[in-house]
């Protein structure tokens, strides 16, 4: 695999990485030797059909589940040689999360979930950076709310400030548009690209939806735990083309 | 097995794990209440077999009718039975139909061991008594030498000869109080043991015990009879009647034996089992809370589910079923469990009580068809109301709602609860309050009835209180222990019901754990500080431990010759009816009794007490409209009756009682002289130390009795208190156990529901050890909050029952701080305890399937 802005820094890196469900004749190869770069300050979507291994892919990069074998690398750390406490640390300080059901703390405000990954290292946040995220993410005057009075929209664009809040070398999106009518879903991935264009955030975005992948720089493909494709500057059309050439 | 059924079913397999957690708390709870049954019947059914064997072979008693009992008495001889004359035995045995008769001379009697010390002293009774040869008339057996022939052999029990290193042809004493010098020349076993329980048992000849043991040399205790071959046992008491006179009885073996049995019975059997079926009781209320809160969370968990199966066309009555079925599965299950851990608790009771110094008798557990009926219906019957409620109230929430999201139950105080709550808390202060101001009889039981609506008040309102409380330790806890303190506390306040539920039980535990605290506190202040105003002596030889016994009245001379000694009195025990009703008197030489103790003399002078006066306390004159010179007829045990006038009213009751009498008054009634207690004053001179060691030298081969100074012995006093509070402190720590249960199931719940929420705060950088803190943190909230409400309530309830109590007695309150700190503490250690577990599972939670939970 190849990248075609190799002038830029890799964000993070899989290396022959392989994930193995089960044993016997009920093992299932989740990712089949999956070698790929994913630059910094860019924005990638990694796109397949179910079952082609992405969620996998993203849950090994992200420090959240571990290789069978090959290696993951988040900056030039490599996460295998980890222990549980240094993972979460890693995720603490250099990983930020988008989760496609919100996954929201449902007894603290939008301003404490934002703030969330930063109190648990006990951090003091950057006010300009903080303010700046909340302004991007357009949240001004729903901070003191909690998760249950606020739109599913309003929840997204919370866990999207609470990825960028730490200021982080890589997000991982899961999914975030899935719960989300197109609208909110539009808005959500304007704020993410607009912090990889504005803010210089590196995003990585799992999606099945063409549309959502086309807000990306890149997408990877996969199918059947392997890189199958890459394209860059997509758009609706040419990542639909490419789905159904794989699934067809 | 229609649908509903493999549903439940299968959701019963499913939740086995959380099921666990209710399941021990009704297990725990019928474990101790068949427990407290099993050992009830045991100790029936032992001392049944052990009367039984004893009186095998006697056909009939015959003995005096008069029996007083004292009640209300300090005295250990609270029941005493006139003589019958030894006589009587000869001419009873050359009746027709009566084969042998011998008469039976019981009384009190401290060996002497072989090293000088007494043998088993405070302790056991401690007995003597006449050796008597008819085998079939004597549970004894001679298992070593011969019976005594001379008036100074005797033969003693294998338990006590082994205790004292005596055998055959030791030389020692016993002192009935007197000392007596013997030699040993037979031991003898009862019923195949070592003795009666653990009673030390010296026999003499009959003359030996005339003249030693008895009251007077010609009387007996009573006179046992064998019927001639083929006479029945009726026949041989309708034989001997006629021949009786006034005031002696007959009653056939049969009659005897069962009536010694029901007495005990009803003495100490029904009042010992009622004591610990109360604890049972309290630990089964508290159980209850805890299965409630179990089901509430479940059922509340499930309501997705449930809500689902509505939807699909079950219905209401179905889903409740389903919980029913599974409260039946549940109650059944842990009760059974339970009756096999009531044998076990049944064994632990037993060595606790011997641990404090009450030795039951020894056998096998007697394990009953009504133990194991009450033990399962009890636990059913819990289980399934705690478990119901809960259930109709979700089946209400409808279907769609509960397909939600966020349904589950419902988390707000309801206004119909605060109204309720505060009607029934309102009700029971008041009734309290009332029973603090109130007089009478009935003051108790409405102080009692109080209590009850002031806690079932208390906890409804819990829920009110819980968020407040929860906000308030959330604070600091934010403040020193960032985010997951924070965390902590807000976790605590999401559901104040949950909450309150799961601390509820604790609350009503630490209650009662306080009030029992405040309430001996109260008693061993009052009781201290009136004993140390009161007695004006520096010393006290004091008789010590339970039961009867005590040391002979020479002793106080003895003790009074020494050169340190300025004066010394010794008190003894009497009893006599008055009006019917049994009294303990206390008997001194008043003259020397006044210059030690202070009174409090209202009326009259307790110096100058003649021969025919009595003098009472001001409670009892008060109470029967006594003044001085009023005639008081009484009945004696000895010396037949007497009309006594008061000669003082003293206000000051505690170290003498009720009753006052001279020596010189007593004396034509008194049986085995016993004095109990020597009060000494030493010379100015004379340092405490330096004279304590002087009295010590007397006192030391004197069975059972311990010198004191005023401390130690205002101590002793109270020391009761000390041994029933240890009991009810670890009875009550059952109650404590299953409610920290409680809370841990209640955590383990919320961690399992929360689970998703616990994955993501992983996923964004929570530690392990901060999911640890967080959960220890919450549990640590909860069971705060509990403990702190207990405390409250049970101060509360302890100041009222005081007040209440003392309505005749003059109780000061006092509130043990250091005592209660201590509780508080250990409530929020205990919370950490609680939450090890759950908080174990929370840190090895899985983060991605956490995440993916429904």
């Amino acid at each position: 695999m190849t990248t075609t802005t190799t002038a830029t820094r890799v964000a993070a890196r899989a290396v022959h990485a392989t994930k193995v469900y089960g044993a016997g004749s009920t093992e299932v190869r989740a990712l089949d030797d999956v070698t790929v770069d994913l630059p910094g300050a860019m924005f990638t979507a990694v796109m397949g059909p179910s079952g082609s291994g992405k969620s996998t892919l993203m849950h090994c990069v992200a420090g959240l589940d571990s290789l069978t074998s090959g290696q993951v690398f988040i900056g030039t750390q490599e996460l295998g040689a980890l222990s549980d406490k240094a993972l979460t640390l890693v995720r603490r300080e250099q990983v930020g999360f988008v989760f496609q059901s919100f996954n929201l703390v449902p007894t603290l405000s939008a301003l404490e979930n934002i703030t969330l990954p930063l109190d648990l290292a006990g951090a003091k946040p950057d006010r300009d950076w903080l303010d700046h995220v909340i302004a991007t993410v357009g949240l001004g005057d729903r901070l003191r709310h909690r998760p249950s009075e606020l739109s599913g929209g309003q929840q997204q664009r919370v866990a999207v400030a609470r990825a960028l809040a730490s200021r982080p070398a890589i997000v991982f999106a899961d999914e975030p548009t899935g719960n989300l009518d197109s609208r909110a879903g539009a808005e959500i991935l304007g704020f993410m690209a607009a912090a990889v264009r504005d803010m210089g955030q590196t995003v990585v975005m799992v999606t099945h939806d063409p549309v959502a992948a086309s807000a990306a720089d890149q997408v990877v493909f996969l199918a059947d735990g392997r890189v199958v494709d890459h394209l860059a500057a997509p758009t609706p059309e040419t990542v639909l083309d490419r789905m159904k050439a794989i699934t067809g | 097995m229609n649908g509903m059924a493999r549903i439940t079913l299968k959701g019963l397999w499913a939740h086995k794990r959380r099921l666990v957690g209710t399941s021990l708390a009704v297990f725990i709870g019928i474990a101790f209440l068949s427990g407290t049954l099993v050992l009830g019947d045991t100790l029936r059914a032992n001392f049944d077999s052990l009367f039984t064997s004893a009186n095998a072979g006697t056909d009939a008693v015959v003995r005096s009718t008069v029996k007083l009992e004292a009640d209300g008495g300090r005295g250990p001889d609270r029941e005493q039975r006139g003589t019958v004359p030894v006589a009587l035995a000869d001419r009873l045995r050359a009746l027709p139909g009566v084969a042998a008769a011998a008469p039976s001379i019981e009384g009190y009697g401290q060996l002497v061991g072989a090293d000088g010390k007494p043998v088993g002293a405070a302790g056991p009774p401690r007995l003597a008594g006449n050796w008597i040869d008819d085998p079939a008339l004597n549970p004894y057996r001679l298992v070593a030498g011969r019976a005594p022939q001379a008036d100074d052999e005797v033969v003693v029990n294998k338990g006590a000869a082994d205790a004292g290193k005596l055998h055959v042809g030791s030389r020692t004493t016993v002192q009935t109080p007197d000392p007596v010098p013997v030699t040993v020349v037979g031991i003898a076993t009862f019923g195949g043991a070592d003795g009666f329980g653990s009673s030390t048992f010296t026999a003499f000849t009959l003359h030996g015990a005339e003249i030693h043991v008895a009251a007077r040399p010609d009387q007996a205790s009573s006179i046992s009879l064998k019927a001639a071959p083929g006479v029945t046992q009726d026949e041989l008491v309708a034989t001997i009647r006629p021949v009786l006179g006034d005031g002696v009885e007959a009653l056939t073996g049969k009659q005897f034996t069962s009536e010694s049995i029901d007495t005990l019975g009803q003495r100490f059997l029904n009042v010992f089992t009622t004591f610990l079926t109360v604890f049972a009781g309290i630990a089964l209320l508290v159980a209850s809370f805890s299965i409630y809160n179990t089901f509430s969370i479940l059922v509340a968990q499930r309501s997705r589910e449930s809500a689902l199966l509505r939807a699909l066309g079950a219905a209401r009555r179905q889903i409740v079923t389903s919980v029913v079925v599974e409260a039946l599965v549940v109650g059944l299950a842990a009760s059974a469990a339970g009756l096999v851990g009531g044998v076990l608790i049944a064994g632990l009771l037993k060595g606790l009580f011997d641990a404090f110094g009450f030795s039951l008798p020894a056998g096998g557990l007697v394990f009953s068809g009504g133990t194991a009926v009450v033990g399962m219906v009890v636990g059913t019957v819990v289980t399934l109301v705690a478990g119901v409620v809960p259930a109709v109230r979700a089946s209400r929430i409808p279907p769609l709602a509960a397909l939600r999201e966020h349904a589950a139950e419902a988390a707000g105080v309801s206004v119909a609860r605060v109204v309720a709550g505060a009607a029934v808390t309102g009700l029971g202060v008041v009734v309290v309050l009332a029973a603090v101001l109130g007089h009478g009889g009935s003051v108790l039981a409405l102080a009692g009835l109080g209590a009850v609506l002031t806690i079932v008040g208390v906890v409804v309102l819990g829920p009110l209180a819980a968020r407040p409380a929860a906000a308030m330790a959330h604070r600091p806890l934010r403040r020193f222990r960032g985010v997951t303190g924070g965390l902590a506390g807000q976790n605590a306040m999401r559901n104040p019901r949950r909450t309150s539920g799961a601390a509820a039980a604790l609350m009503v535990g630490v209650g009662v754990v306080t009030l029992f605290t405040v309430f001996a506190a109260s008693l061993k202040t009052s009781v201290g500080n009136s004993v140390t105003k009161s007695f004006g002596g520096d010393l006290v030889v004091n008789k010590g431990g339970f039961g009867p016994g005590g040391f002979s009245p020479q002793l106080a001379g003895q003790v009074a010759a020494l050169p340190v000694v300025r004066a010394a009195v010794g008190i003894g025990q009497g009893v006599a009816a008055v009006d019917g009703r049994g009294r303990a008197l206390t008997v001194a030489d008043t003259a020397v009794l006044d210059t030690m103790l202070d009174l409090d003399v209202r009326q009259g002078s307790v110096a100058t007490l003649g021969a025919d006066q009595v003098a009472v306390s001001q409670k009892e004159a008060d109470a029967r409209k006594w003044t001085l010179g009023t005639p008081v007829p009484m009945q004696f045990v000895q010396g037949g009756n007497a009309t006594l006038t008061v000669g003082a009213i003293y206000k000051t009751a505690d170290v003498v009682g009720d009753y006052l009498v001279s020596r010189a008054a007593w004396a034509p009634h008194a049986a085995q002289d016993l004095d109990t207690r020597v009060l000494v004053d030493l010379r100015p001179s004379v340092g405490l130390v330096a004279g304590k060691a002087s009295v010590e030298e007397v006192t030391a081969g004197v069975g059972g009795a311990t010198v004191q100074d005023r401390k130690e012995y205002a101590a002793s006093v109270s020391s009761g208190v000390n041994t029933f509070l240890g009991i009810v402190y670890v009875l009550l720590l059952l109650a404590i156990l299953i409610a920290l249960m409680g809370i841990a199931n209640t955590m383990s719940l919320a961690i399992h529901e929360r689970s998703r929420e616990l994955g993501l705060l992983r996923a964004v950088g929570l530690t392990r050890s901060q999911v640890r803190s967080m959960v220890r943190w919450e549990s640590v909230i909860i069971a705060l909050f509990g403990t702190a409400g207990g405390l409250g309530l049970g101060v509360f309830l302890g100041w009222a029952l005081v007040q209440a109590a003392s309505s005749g007695e003059a109780l000061t309150f006092a509130a043990p701080v250091g005592q209660l700190v201590v509780v508080l503490l250990a409530g929020a250690v205990a919370g950490v305890l609680a939450a090890l577990r759950p908080a174990r599972r929370a840190a090895r939670l899985d983060i991605l399937s956490a995440i993916a939970a429904p």
